[in-house]
């Protein structure tokens, strides 16, 4: 199997490639946050004097402490109150199976192409006369609505495997549809759900659009519209850029690499349903 | 919204298939609590319709109208629509759109196939196991974050120039997003680094779902690795490649946040694509109505794209 | 199966298409008749109060001018804080109306303000004008901001922004790399420029430093001093003012995009001027790679800090020498139209301009001329320095009364969406001088028209 062993290494070598293709930008922005505030450093060049404390003028331009929680707060407002509309509807038509479900299914699946570009400009005027522009309802309340679409197909796709007789013998014992849905339902969904909050989340800390168009105070935004603004405001200066972008991408990278399987598997997850 | 379908949401194609196969199957319903059902789905409806399917059916309204967002709004019937179409700064972006597919698309799949192929083999080792997560780095971090280091990379005195001169091509330095030839195809591979790896793993686990035996046979037939790869890997893979195809065109077609922070646009027009022209004709021109009727190209433009993918990929299976 | 599902598909699409129908019946915004704002007169001055005030502000990034002002404000008026936001100049022009129009600032570093008052979105000042004895001042400092209240041309009528000081721009050089080329003496005519250009080109020092990348297309610089050399302000102006029937395409003006094409044939700026912004080239001139730079004398005192006794100034001579004319513009800030605090960002814009400290503060940080009455103490400046040259400079543009409004002002989107890709073409060679101008004008018929 001499040919297999060379494939083997030439598959080592190209994969070695990728991924040192894949870190280089993040590596590039880490050498050039090191150079002197203000300057422009050239290509990948270790700076004479590494400028660490840039990082820490970053954090305090950047208001890294009030982001984290801005974008946690919003994220608390989004996931869960979605995968709650989510999971009951994915419920009621992957099990209930009311009449009529396929069409209510139709409506949310036209939805998932959807690109936000095409209600942005509504959704501001909407939330404009809702009073709510420049606050964190502004970004929580449409996320929640245009998450609908993937949230439901998501779920109805694990109801839809479920057989129906878990539900038959509930109902045997009394419970009601509530009552099988927390009970019985729920606790078996976990694992999808939990695949779909970890989706939805990155989703809501990384939205962009929304953020810029319907926030204007960086200070309320998600994570990536904060980037946004600090590059609007300290887009000159590039070693503070770097040391900004790596600030605010720090927090979604660690938790990727603590809880890796679960995020790669989440990932991947529905192409290998399908 | 690249985020959102580039992010791994590899699903919305899967989705299309369970559409096709799952509804179908023939099964007992519980018709008797109908009414149940319907207050179960009742939250999410609300929800959708009132920032999703009703925004969106004011895009349309709006695109009928001249509007500057304040004032009063005459009725201009196809008008914003004919613009889109015929003024060059506008149905400009679109073709930008559509080359962006090259690279945002073709990339990663040509690439991904290839470099799936050439590591199948090893996928089970423990450097396929990091890879697995290095790879997937570019989908978990904003785009904005990707826009920002790629920008500097590409900048006149960034790391790809300083590459490029270290190989004695000197000469072709340059400022990649300021270039009026190179600008696009910047933007275009920053897409293709944010994509490349979703791509890579979402093939090679589509391959190690192929039966070994068939290219034991092959081999046995005296098939080179190369008549293996298209006689074998590729048919088997038809539904994991429309899902790349899917993810990467609607990614593609979709683009903000990469060229609003990259490029904005410039220089002249050259990157300037419908997501980003509809945030600045709707937010600083004032041209609502135009902005809306662009939006709603966009809108179907994107769905005319992605349903035919889905038809063919399907077909077979 | 396909085809059932495609069908249930469109089905559902048209269902989609009727509520969107439906919704569609009239159309958005009001239709109202706006009250328009026409500056009552007051009878008092107004304050600050006593009790605490904060006023929202919104600066532009890199402009220490502002945030020195308010910094010092504050300490002579310690029950006003200040909640201030900041961006770059192109972000602030992206979102201007939007921002004034929903969640008005008190003070706002304002682009082009003719849109912005068609809208009502801006505070007509002529009351507190009148009250703090602004119309007192030479009418030539507030003539580009006003205008007729709902719209019109620019250039007379209501107030409706103010300056925190004006400038002047023109030509910087780098005094090392001139006496190494040559240069003595400013040069007094367009043609011993162009000698000196080429002198420094043959030398290997890079002639003109500029910034033409992203949004900002910086050659609208070059272009309108050179718009200024080979003709007459006064129909520039007309055109920025809005002035009926008044076209950019101009013979002279078309000499002047073409003078400005052989410049860039010649070699003359950095190869990547499309992808530098205005900080890079800022930093470029810094460090000395560049004997001219095109910029405006908000710089000056920053130069004199960073290279002191080290630059020098000149207003591009003209043609044929003589006269000059050169972009000279307020430092524009307007107050919201709903602005919670109004009458305290007036106090404040009034004491940008007559208390002392403050006027000290507009020279010393901001490099450029006081407002105010024309004989309001001027702070004293050291010899030798850019400030002084600048200053020196702007009075003599307003002797030869050679000030301009700048072309990137004309309306709200022609900078961006019109003067910046097309300048950009123009570096490319991608665009010609006539075609450049075909351009723009025909972008500002559409825009003024509208």
């Amino acid at each position: 199997m001499i040919v297999g062993r060379r494939e083997a290494w030439l598959g080592r070598v190209f994969l070695v490639l990728l991924m040192v293709m894949t870190v280089l930008p993040l590596v590039s922005l880490f050498v050039t946050a090191l150079h002197p505030s203000g300057t422009y450093p050239t290509g990948l060049e270790w700076p004479s004097e590494p400028r660490w404390d840039n990082f820490a003028t970053a954090f305090q331009a950047a208001h890294m402490g009030e982001l984290l929680q801005s974008s946690t707060l919003i994220v608390l407002g989004v996931v869960p109150l979605s995968l709650l509309l989510a999971t009951m509807a994915g419920f009621a038509i992957g099990q209930l199976r009311m009449k009529g479900h396929r069409w209510v299914f139709l409506m949310f699946v036209l939805g998932l192409t959807l690109p936000y570009e095409g209600v942005i400009t509504p959704l501001y005027y909407q939330i404009r006369d809702l009073g709510l522009l420049n606050s964190r309802w502004a970004i929580i309340l449409p996320l929640i609505a245009l998450f609908m679409p993937f949230g439901v197909f998501w779920m109805r796709a694990h109801f839809v495997t479920m057989p129906g007789d878990i539900s038959e013998a509930a109902q045997i014992d009394g419970a009601n549809s509530w009552q099988q849905f927390w009970r019985i339902h729920v606790p078996l969904a976990m694992p999808a759900i939990s695949s779909l909050a970890i989706l939805q989340f990155l989703w809501t800390w990384n939205q962009f659009l929304l953020a810029i168009v319907l926030v204007g105070d960086p200070r309320k935004r998600t994570m990536a519209g904060a980037l946004g603004a600090f590059q609007g405001q300290w887009g000159t200066d590039i070693p503070l850029l770097c040391a900004g972008s790596l600030l605010v991408l720090a927090p979604v990278l660690v938790l990727f690499l603590i809880f890796q399987r679960r995020f790669t598997s989440a990932l991947l997850q529905g192409s290998l349903k399908g | 919204m690249t985020q959102r379908m580039a992010g791994g949401v590899l699903t919305p194609p899967a989705a299309r298939s369970e559409v096709l196969t799952k509804t179908a199957k023939p099964r007992v319903r519980r018709r008797g609590k109908a009414w149940v059902a319907w207050l179960f789905v009742a939250p999410a409806i609300t929800a959708y319709a009132l920032f999703v399917l009703l925004p969106m059916g004011r895009t349309v309204q709006y695109s009928f109208y001249e509007w500057d967002g304040i004032g009063a709004s005459p009725w201009v019937g196809f008008d914003n629509y004919v613009k889109v179409f015929t003024d060059p700064e506008l149905s400009g972006t679109i073709v930008n759109a559509f080359e962006l597919i090259v690279f945002f698309s073709g990339v990663p799949v040509l690439l991904g196939l290839a470099i799936a192929a050439t590591i199948r083999r090893i996928a089970t080792s423990r450097l396929a196991a990091v890879a697995r997560t290095v790879l997937f780095i570019p989908q978990v971090i904003p785009l904005v974050a990707a826009g920002i280091a790629w920008s500097w990379l590409l900048s006149g005195n960034g790391l790809v120039n300083q590459v490029l001169s270290a190989v004695g091509l000197g000469g072709v330095t340059r400022a990649w997003l300021g270039d009026f030839g190179t600008a696009l195809p910047a933007v275009g591979v920053i897409g293709a680094w944010v994509l490349l790896g979703l791509c890579t793993l979402l093939l090679l686990a589509g391959m190690s779902k192929i039966d070994p035996a068939l290219y034991e046979a092959a081999r046995i037939d005296g098939a080179g690795p190369l008549r293996e790869f298209f006689s074998i890997t590729v048919p088997s893979l038809r539904q994991e490649i429309g899902v790349c195809v899917t993810v990467t065109v609607i990614a593609a077609l979709a683009s903000f946040d990469i060229v609003y922070i990259a490029t904005q646009g410039g220089p002249g027009n050259t990157t300037m694509v419908p997501g980003l022209e509809i945030y600045y004709q709707a937010f600083v021109e004032r041209q609502v109505g135009v902005a809306s009727a662009l939006a709603v190209v966009l809108v179907v433009l994107v769905l005319v794209c992605v349903l035919p993918i889905q038809r063919l990929t399907k077909e077979e299976s | 199966m396909p085809r059932r599902t495609s069908h249930r598909g469109s089905l559902a699409g048209a269902a989609l298409l009727a509520a969107a129908l439906l919704a569609a019946c009239g159309g958005p915004g009001g239709t109202g008749v706006q009250s328009t704002d026409t500056g009552a007169a007051l009878t008092e001055k107004p304050t600050c109060g006593t009790q605490p005030v904060t006023l929202r502000a919104y600066f532009e990034t890199g402009f220490p001018l502002p945030k020195a002002l308010s910094d010092e404000f504050s300490k002579q008026f310690p029950n006003v804080k200040w909640d201030i936001r900041e961006d770059q100049f192109a972000v602030i022009t992206q979102n201007a109306p939007r921002v004034l129009a929903d969640d008005p600032p008190d003070l706002m570093r304002l682009p082009q303000v003719s849109e912005l008052v068609k809208n009502n979105l801006l505070k007509n000042l002529d009351g507190y004008a009148g009250v703090f004895g602004w119309d007192k001042w030479p009418a030539s400092q507030l003539e580009q901001l006003r205008m007729k209240p709902g719209g019109g041309a620019r250039g007379e009528g209501s107030l409706f922004a103010m300056g925190l000081n004006f400038s002047v721009t023109g030509v910087f050089y780098n005094k090392t790399l001139a006496e190494r080329v040559g240069m003595t003496a400013a040069p007094t005519t367009l043609a011993e420029f162009d000698g000196v250009l080429a002198k420094a080109q043959q030398a290997g020092v890079t002639p003109i430093t500029v910034f033409n990348g992203g949004a900002t297309g910086g050659l609208a610089f070059p272009l309108q001093n050179l718009m200024a050399a080979y003709g007459d302000p006064k129909p520039v102006n007309d055109w920025i003012y809005q002035k009926p029937g008044a076209t950019i395409d101009t013979p002279s003006n078309v000499k002047a995009a073409g003078h400005l094409q052989g410049w860039i044939k010649s070699g003359y700026f950095a190869k990547d001027a499309n992808a530098m912004d205005y900080a890079k080239m800022m930093s470029e001139f810094l460090a000395g790679n560049g004997l001219f730079m095109f910029n405006g004398d908000w710089e000056s005192g920053n130069l004199d800090k960073k290279m002191p006794g080290e630059v020098g100034f000149f207003p591009l001579p003209a043609e044929k020498g003589g006269k000059v004319a050169a972009m000279s513009a307020p430092l524009t800030f307007g107050i919201g139209a709903k602005a919670k605090n109004a009458d305290c960002a007036a106090v404040f814009l009034d004491w940008v301009a007559t208390n002392e400290t403050a006027r000290r503060i507009a020279v010393e940080v901001g490099g450029s001329h006081p407002m105010g009455a024309a004989d309001a103490k001027m702070p004293a400046v050291a010899q030798g320095t850019v400030t002084a040259e600048t200053l020196a400079a702007g009075e003599r543009i307003s002797k030869d009364n050679g000030a301009m409004d700048f072309i990137a002002n004309a309306t709200g989107a022609i900078y961006a969406k019109s003067w910046t890709p097309q300048l950009q073409k123009l570096f490319a060679g991608e665009q010609s001088p006539e075609g450049l101008l075909k351009a723009v004008q025909s972008d500002y018929q559409t825009q003024v028209g509208s």
